[in-house]
């Protein structure tokens, strides 16, 4: 347990907290840990014993514990927290820093409200690396990157390209260097079954048959595909200033380091070409992708 | 009056600006507008010879000597109009009246398809925030509206 993060909290009332500042503040911390994620700095302390062990399958790929009492942003899990007046439920609240990210019943959403949360906080303050909303996957020691946001169907076809025999580097983001080159960020793919608005299930990509890479590749190919029910894939290849556009508009810290992010998606725009079209089934961009990397 | 106007003097923006030359093309981040632009290659040496001492017709005319061909002034209209109105240029341009609101179309059509450079073009997307670059929310998520959460349902500030 690190000393400094089991002292009492100052957290504030945040927008949509239920539970009052002064029990807040009252509380006493039974669990926490720091770690360090791509250069972030993360705390976490959770007010119940054998919480913890329940949260850290929802710490990013490569996460490593720290033993630094300095934190860039520190989590605080309240669990069973007293529930409006009138209601008997029991909430768990979750805070980063002062503000309140969830407030639920269920621990597993409060679990999945932190995962969500703390990826974007990483992946927006990470000092040295650019974090691109994109799947990754790997052919002939170079990284198919498929920029998108949810729902734009980038995990099924990351999901099509592993099952092929493409090696597994990302379903969430393209984590640049500033060569332009991808490092892994391999958590478990997320994949939403029938009906886009059902709770995403994780697959690990050994149960698909792939495996995943950790070496960092130069970019090979930008696919930006959206799905059409129908829809025939005849990409038109972009000039690169047209896919360093496509690329920062799926950049996390566009807006916080503007020069980082222009600096790795030129590195990657000058070597690799960006190809953009309407799809309709996975399988021809992954037959597609095959043959031009059979051919290369 | 019109003499006067068409002796406009464009100086480009520099301040509050991020650049990256591409081969060919300029990538450009305005700080102040979180807007990311990307000018092709006849964009990019207009915006080049925008040094606040040369007139259209000089930008024209150092062009020309650049890549030894003909360049129709209308062409560098077209791209001081476009840089304007981006914010690419250190005061907004005001064009005489007769070059006002030229279209890609009436330029093409006059200097035809054999033009020495291609037209001037300024593509631009807004840069997204990080919440706008990231996933959805997550059930239980605290939340502001509806767009936010994966369930498309922000109840109560909470998603659902």
């Amino acid at each position: 347990m690190m000393g400094a993060s089991v002292s009492k909290s100052n957290l504030r009332r945040g927008k949509t907290e239920t539970a009052s500042k002064d029990e807040i503040e009252s509380q006493l911390w039974d669990e926490s840990m720091c770690f360090t994620s791509y250069g972030v700095r993360v705390g976490i302390r959770v007010n119940r014993e054998g919480v913890l062990e329940r949260i850290l399958p929802h710490l990013p790929p490569g996460w490593k514990r720290s033993r630094s009492l300095n934190v860039d942003r520190m989590y605080s899990f309240v669990i069973g927290a007293k529930g409006q007046v009138g209601t008997l439920r029991r909430l768990n609240l979750v805070y980063a820093d002062e503000s309140q990210i969830a407030s639920t019943p269920k621990l597993h959403q409060a679990t999945d409200a932190f995962e969500s949360d703390l990826q974007l906080f990483v992946a927006e303050t990470a000092p040295r690396r650019v974090f691109v909303h994109a799947g990754v996957v790997a052919l002939r020691g170079k990284a198919i990157v498929i920029p998108g946001r949810s729902f734009s169907g980038k995990t099924s076809l990351v999901a099509a390209l592993v099952k092929a025999g493409a090696t597994y580097y990302s379903d969430e983001y393209a984590v640049l260097d500033e060569r332009g080159r991808v490092h892994h960020y391999a958590r478990p793919l997320s994949i939403r079954g029938n009906g886009h608005l059902k709770k995403p299930k994780k697959h690990q990509v050994e149960t698909l048959g792939g495996r995943s890479g950790v070496k960092p590749l130069p970019v090979g190919m930008v696919v930006v595909s959206k799905y059409e029910p129908g829809a025939r894939w005849r990409p038109r290849k972009l000039s690169e200033g047209e896919g360093a556009l496509e690329l920062m508009a799926n950049t996390v810290s566009a807006r916080r380091q503007p020069e980082a992010m222009l600096e790795a998606i030129r590195g990657v725009v000058s070597l690799a070409p960006v190809l953009k079209g309407t799809r309709g089934e996975a399988r021809q961009v992954v037959d597609f992708i095959f043959e031009r990397f059979a051919r290369s | 009056m019109k003499r006067a106007k068409e002796q406009l003097i464009p100086e480009a923006r520099r301040v509050g600006l991020v650049v990256q030359e591409l081969s060919g093309e300029v990538l450009v981040y305005d700080r102040e507008r979180n807007k990311a632009h990307c000018l092709n290659s006849t964009a990019a040496r207009v915006w080049e010879y925008c040094d606040g001492k040369r007139s259209v017709e000089q930008i024209a005319r150092a062009i020309e000597e650049e890549i030894n061909a003909p360049v129709d002034e209308d062409v560098i209209w077209l791209g001081v109009e476009q840089l304007s109105k981006t914010h690419l240029l250190q005061e907004s341009a005001k064009l005489p009246e007769h070059k006002a609101g030229l279209s890609r179309r009436e330029v093409m059509k006059r200097i035809g398809l054999a033009a020495a450079v291609a037209l001037p073009v300024v593509t631009s997307i807004i840069a997204p925030s990080a919440a706008q670059a990231a996933n959805c929310l997550p059930s239980g998520s605290a939340c502001t509206s509806s767009a936010q959460c994966c369930s498309g349902l922000c109840n109560v500030s909470t998603c659902a």
